[in-house]
């Protein structure tokens, strides 16, 4: 009898593990069948709106998910808090993170069904993840919460795949010239304002101290600074049409100077920056004892760099300035694209709701207001009128944004941050720069790679 | 009442294998399944976003054309060939010092270990840049001594050689097999060695080693197989730099599996690479025989 007893209780604890497991691999699975019912359900989730969770009693509970520094979580928490204040119904969990993996867990979420319902996305990803037009729920659906016409036409058509709003584009941003002062300072040159000036601190660089450079850019700063550099010689698009507009001719032109940059002790080599071993360059000790003095940089990710040299322990409360932009031809070169948008998954049970909290983070004055520019200067018309108001928001970031949306003009291809080109160490960027920059490969050589591999990926 | 004998002869007979059941059900799910199925995804085009399209043999076309791919290929043999015996070398000399009856010794063998526990984390990358950047602990030594700053970055040997290092460091799992051998050894044997006029040296080489050859064979197995799957060193402290030196095919596996979505090619990776280290290993096994000691098996 009690042997029996012990067998079943031996079977007992069997089936419970075995049913336990199959139970984990049957949720998995019907994860990712509701993934699949998503497309449908977006037709559905309008009745959802009709629902009207919101203003009713019915409780919701949405996700949120973004990444960032922690200045950004713990403005975006509290933006968080007063919108479930104000809609106590709705509960929101948040999720957040910094921006190493970060794309490759959120897209894997996205595959699988389990996206967060509201989540903040790079603007590549509409092309990218947006499965045209299938994995985001279209957010005109739910102008009637979400103010569109806050935003600026031309950004909202950027963010559309197959005709349906993706998302609402959070900020426009661009890159820009900042220079160390302390730095220039101390090596007793102006800082650059042209071509000239620019070669000429290189020399007052080496002579002062071979370890001091007066602009540090890595493999994919490189190939910005190409774009920039070229768009500035001849005044094209850098890809139009699914097409590059330069000749092997041109872009071996922009490798020379860039090759000239390395030679001339303005920039260091990638072997240099690689010894380094640091992260990012906000992260490098160079860069935050003053050794590298300018960047080429986002002016929504230039306030990292400011807040590193400012509370440098070696070298406290250096000078951070942006600087001029730096004309190689006669044109604007540069462009501007959307930093980032908030978009609602497509699976979300709550669009509506999800909607209203968008609205409330980009386009209530109390969301505009908690939130400030910690995502950059926004694009909503509503938000700037916040900010400017009340005096809210980094000086310096607004400054530099202002001034970027007024010189660099030229428009950004969607491609131009795909996983095959920027993923590092096997995107082309990196390699490209990386087998110039070690003399493994010439200017022409490295223009034929680069049209070879940017030619791969638009697919031509 | 027959029925019932038979079904607790049923339970009786098969109790061995109810109990392992629900581990059976793990390792069929999320082991037999997702081999099978990337055996099959190897041979198509799959893509985590936009589905199959195509089948054929285009993935392992391209593995055995590609530049970069042959060059991680090529990388990670020579990762694992400085690798391996490196670390078996380190853990095994170490072992055999920890052996001795010193005072302190549980100290040092823990000591030893404790960078075995900490793994590939990104403190230990960080520890580790910090000890080779340009500016860091290596070259602060060095520059004392008078000599030149080393860039270990700026080639690809240097590149190898910090993340080998990194590997080697971590040798405390190897040393503790190791040293459970070592006191498996008789001590009889080095006091007649002694006796017969043997130095430590040959003692070492003739009593040592070919005594615990079964557990330099596991040994060199487990780390053969580790090394060939190493990610985190060089994700972490070199990102597979510089120029490809140190981009390791699972770092290209992972790229195309997590950041290009290509599941099909990754697949068709992990496939090669599964195979060379199925081969490597059968050639460890061949060779065992040349030799591997079993004592329970008449010597050789």
């Amino acid at each position: 009898m009690r042997k029996s007893i012990k067998k079943v209780m031996a079977l007992s604890l069997a089936a419970v593990m075995a049913v336990s497991l199959a139970a984990c691999g049957g949720s998995s699975a019907g994860g990712s069948g509701s993934g699949e019912n998503s497309g449908g359900n977006s037709g559905g989730n309008t009745d959802a709106s009709g629902a009207s969770g919101a203003s009713g009693d019915e409780k919701v509970e949405l996700k949120f998910s973004w990444w960032g520094g922690d200045s950004r979580h713990e403005a975006t928490e509290k933006a968080v808090a007063a919108f479930m204040a104000k809609y106590p119904n709705i509960t929101v969990t948040t999720e957040y993170g910094a921006w190493s993996g970060w794309e490759e867990k959120q897209a894997l979420n996205i595959m699988g069904g389990n996206a967060a319902d509201v989540m903040q996305i790079n603007w590549n990803w509409i092309e990218s993840y947006s499965g045209n037009g299938t994995n985001f729920a279209n957010l005109e659906d739910y102008s009637d919460v979400l103010d569109l016409t806050q935003f600026p036409s031309d950004s909202l058509e950027l963010c559309k795949a197959d005709g349906k709003l993706m998302a609402v584009p959070v900020a426009l941003t661009g890159r820009l010239f900042y220079w160390n002062k302390t730095t220039f300072d101390e090596v007793g040159v102006a800082v650059p304002t042209d071509e000239a000036s620019l070669f000429a601190a290189g020399e007052a660089f080496k002579a002062f101290n071979e370890d001091y450079y007066p602009l540090a850019l890595g493999e994919y700063d490189r190939m910005i600074f190409l774009v920039y550099y070229l768009e500035s010689v001849y005044g094209k698009p850098w890809v139009q049409d699914n097409q590059i507009q330069y000749t092997a001719e041109e872009i071996t032109q922009g490798m020379e100077f860039i090759k000239k940059l390395e030679d001339g002790h303005v920039i260091p080599t990638l072997a240099v920056i690689n010894g380094d071993m640091a992260d990012s360059l906000d992260k490098n000790a160079k860069w935050i004892d003053g050794k590298y003095a300018g960047i080429l940089e986002w002016d929504s990710s230039a306030s990292k760099f400011e807040q590193a040299i400012k509370e440098s322990t070696n070298k406290p409360g250096q000078e951070f300035v942006i600087g001029e932009f730096i004309k190689f031809g006669d044109h604007d070169g540069g462009f501007t694209k959307i930093s980032m948008g908030l978009a609602v998954a497509a699976t979300s049970a709550h669009p509506k709701e999800a909607a209203m909290l968008i609205n409330f983070l980009l386009n209530d004055p109390e969301g505009v207001e908690i939130c400030s520019t910690e995502r950059g200067i926004p694009c909503s018309a509503a938000a700037v009128t916040v900010l400017n108001e009340k005096d809210l928001g980094n000086a310096l970031v607004k400054e530099a944004n202002a001034k970027v949306l007024n010189f660099s003009k030229f428009p950004l291809d969607t491609k131009f941050e795909h996983n095959d080109l920027k993923a590092n160490p096997d995107g082309v960027y990196y390699k490209v720069f990386g087998k110039f920059s070690a003399g493994e490969s010439d200017a022409a050589k490295a223009a034929e790679d680069l049209m070879k591999g940017i030619n791969e990926c638009l697919g031509n | 009442m027959k029925q019932k004998k038979s079904f607790s002869k049923v339970l009786t007979e098969n109790i061995g294998f109810w109990f392992i059941v629900p581990w059976l059900i793990g390792f069929l799910c999320f082991k037999v399944y997702p081999f099978a199925s990337s055996l099959y995804y190897s041979f198509t085009n799959y893509d985590l976003f936009t589905g199959i399209s195509k089948h054929g043999m285009m993935n392992y076309q391209t593995i055995f054309t590609d530049e970069d791919i042959l060059r991680a290929f090529k990388v990670t043999f020579k990762y694992a060939i400085f690798d391996v015996p490196l670390k078996l070398a380190f853990a095994l000399f170490i072992a055999y010092i920890l052996n001795f009856k010193l005072k302190g010794v549980n100290f040092f063998r823990t000591a030893y270990y404790i960078p075995s526990i900490l793994g590939g984390s990104i403190a230990i990358a960080i520890l580790w840049r910090a000890v080779f950047n340009t500016d860091g602990l290596i070259n602060t030594v060095i520059t004392a001594f008078g000599a030149e700053k080393i860039n270990w970055m700026a080639s690809a040997n240097g590149a190898l050689t910090v993340i080998v290092l990194l590997r080697v460091w971590q040798f405390g799992s190897a040393m503790v097999i190791f040293l459970a051998a070592l006191k498996g050894v008789s001590e009889d044997l080095y006091e007649a060695a002694s006796i017969d006029g043997a130095g430590k040296w040959t003692q070492f080489f003739k009593i040592t080693v070919p005594l615990i050859t079964p557990v330099i064979f596991y040994n060199l197995i487990t780390q053969l197989c580790q090394a060939f799957q190493e990610f985190n060193g060089p994700f972490l402290v070199t990102k597979g730099g510089p120029n490809g030196a140190t981009t390791l095919i699972s770092i290209l596996i992972y790229n195309n599996a997590f950041l290009r979505h290509k599941m099909g090619m990754a697949s068709a990776q992990a496939w090669v690479l599964f195979v060379i280290v199925c081969v490597l290993t059968a050639v460890a096994f061949v060779s065992q025989k040349k030799w591997v000691y079993y004592s329970d098996e008449d010597g050789r």
